[in-house]
């Protein structure tokens, strides 16, 4: 292929602005690199998220629509005479009961979480979902609760089913959240039935991993695993999911362990800020899920949720006792005012 | 910067990168792969109108990238002025009234452009390997990228471009 040389003169950009932009950009990247969350490039960060929050609530009816397209997808293989007869049948149930089926599921959402705030006795606000990552390379979520709520950063948040992260900056009445999920996430985790402490992180793969444990503790599939409070970042006890596969046996250093979450985030919709948890909530069963019985949306997508409800019962009451480890950082007064009545 | 038509449009255009951005990314997520509109964007105008394609609007998209989407703020604004500078450098020296060459160095750029980002998210601590990074995210983020960079770029060129599409050797009509 010839190519034709143009000489079609240079650009009008020289090599100065050109470099000044770069070293502006290194910088940045530098000092974001240096500073910690409370720095002024993290904070401008926090202000330019809460300032894009209505612009991401305006995208939320989009997300739906996208996701039931990826439905419908799904659903292209089915015969013809099914999808009319149900074509014919969800029309005439569609009008009818759609708004009653929209209330029903929300309550049925926030029963989930009222479960969970029950078992373990968690204080804090409960936020809806208002937007999502808006890039590839982090995972998190915006809640509608903010500092006027009382969120502050390093707080954990649960979904219906279990800890889904950690409350990474706030603005007024919006928060984002790390889920678990992310790379950079990492949970200080207890197995409930060994005792056996790690970490559990994220990937970019999607699962997450269980890393540090012990290489002579036994690691068995279905095994729960809870956040054992250890650093203060999590608060201590609630349920993170369960042990999905084995790689490598005991004894073998190398072993990973995945940890299938107990439920999933892209569905969740409602979350709740954990202020402070029972202090013995390690010891707790995980509270049972009502959509995993109701056939709901949810359950479709938490197979593992079931598994862990009832690998959680199974080790209801086992043995435990550990001692009161701190909460998060932030609710540590509220903590320590709950010791003292205790 | 003078008030001229092309200047216009190109905020305009910078404008409704961000919103899309920030309203339909979101949205259209296949398989953690979240399309990057502000790079398309900037590449696509720094190949449709290299002579209009400056250093300001990339770095400033870049940085509204990096402050809105929560990675190390400064990385995506080095990483397009960086690229953008050289794929319109290129496409003025290598551009030869095909389709050919600004699609190559349309794809070109998007593919530097998302595995700059990687190494410097992997730099500044995204806490896994380059290879995972690049795999797992990189990778079908680019393969994202240039399929709407495809798609844009016809009508980037109509609308921000100096002149229209044609074959070697045909008249340009205006």
């Amino acid at each position: 292929m010839a190519l034709n040389f143009q000489n079609n003169g240079p650009t009008r950009t020289g090599w100065a602005p050109i470099a000044l932009a770069l070293v502006l950009s290194l910088a940045c990247v530098g000092v974001y690199s240096a500073e910690g969350d409370g720095g002024p490039l993290h904070r401008i960060q926090a202000v330019v998220e809460g300032a894009i929050v209505p612009l991401q609530l305006a995208g939320s009816p989009l997300g739906a629509a996208a996701d039931e397209a990826q439905q419908t997808a799904g659903d292209s293989d089915a015969s013809e005479e099914t999808l009319s007869a149900l074509r014919d049948a969800n029309e005439q149930m569609t009008q009818t009961f759609v708004q009653g089926e929209e209330y029903r599921l929300q309550a049925q959402r926030l029963m989930a979480l009222l479960n969970l705030r029950d078992a373990y006795e968690i204080e804090g606000p409960t936020g809806r979902v208002i937007g999502r990552s808006t890039d590839a390379w982090n995972q998190d979520v915006t809640l509608d609760v903010g500092s006027n709520q009382g969120v502050e950063s390093g707080l954990t948040v649960v979904g219906p089913t279990g800890v889904v992260g950690q409350v990474i900056s706030v603005s007024g009445n919006s928060c984002r959240v790390r889920l678990l999920t992310d790379p950079q996430s990492g949970a200080a985790a207890m197995i409930q039935s060994s005792r056996a402490e790690g970490i559990v992180r994220g990937s970019l793969d999607g699962l997450l991993y269980l890393e540090n444990i012990s290489a002579d503790v036994n690691v068995q599939v279905g095994d729960v695993v809870l956040t054992s409070g250890l650093g203060g970042s999590y608060t201590r006890g609630l349920l993170i999911g369960t042990v999905a596969r084995v790689e490598g046996s005991a004894g073998n250093a190398s072993r990973r362990i995945v940890v299938a979450p107990n439920g999933s985030v892209s569905l969740m919709e409602e979350a709740m800020v954990v202020f402070s948890a029972a202090s013995d909530a390690v010891d707790r069963s995980a509270p049972s899920v009502p959509a995993a019985e109701d056939g709901g949306q949810e359950a479709d997508d938490s197979g593992d949720s079931g598994d862990s409800g009832e690998g959680a019962s199974e080790d209801d009451g086992s043995e435990g006792a550990s001692s009161d480890q701190a909460s998060s950082d932030a609710s540590d007064e509220r903590s320590d005012n709950e010791g003292g009545d205790e | 910067m003078e008030l001229s038509r092309e200047n216009v449009l190109g905020v305009v255009g910078a404008l409704v990168a961000v919103l899309l951005q920030v309203i339909i990314a979101p949205a259209i997520t296949l398989f953690a792969a979240v399309p990057n509109f502000i790079a398309v964007y900037c590449v696509v105008r720094a190949v449709a109108c290299p002579a209009q394609s400056g250093v300001l609007l990339p770095f400033v998209l870049g940085l509204l990238f990096d402050l809105i989407g929560g990675g190390p703020v400064g990385a995506m604004a080095f990483v397009l002025v960086l690229v953008t500078f050289f794929s319109s450098r290129l496409y003025e020296a290598l551009n030869n009234d095909t389709l050919f060459m600004p699609a190559a160095i349309l794809l070109v750029s998007i593919m530097l452009v998302e595995t700059l980002y990687g190494l410097m998210a992997v730099a500044t601590g995204a806490g896994v390997p380059f290879g995972e990074a690049f795999l797992y995210r990189a990778l079908p983020c680019m393969l994202y990228d240039c399929v709407i960079a495809l798609l844009f770029y016809p009508i980037a060129v109509r609308v921000l471009g100096e002149r229209p599409l044609g074959q070697p050797g045909t008249a340009l009509l205006r």
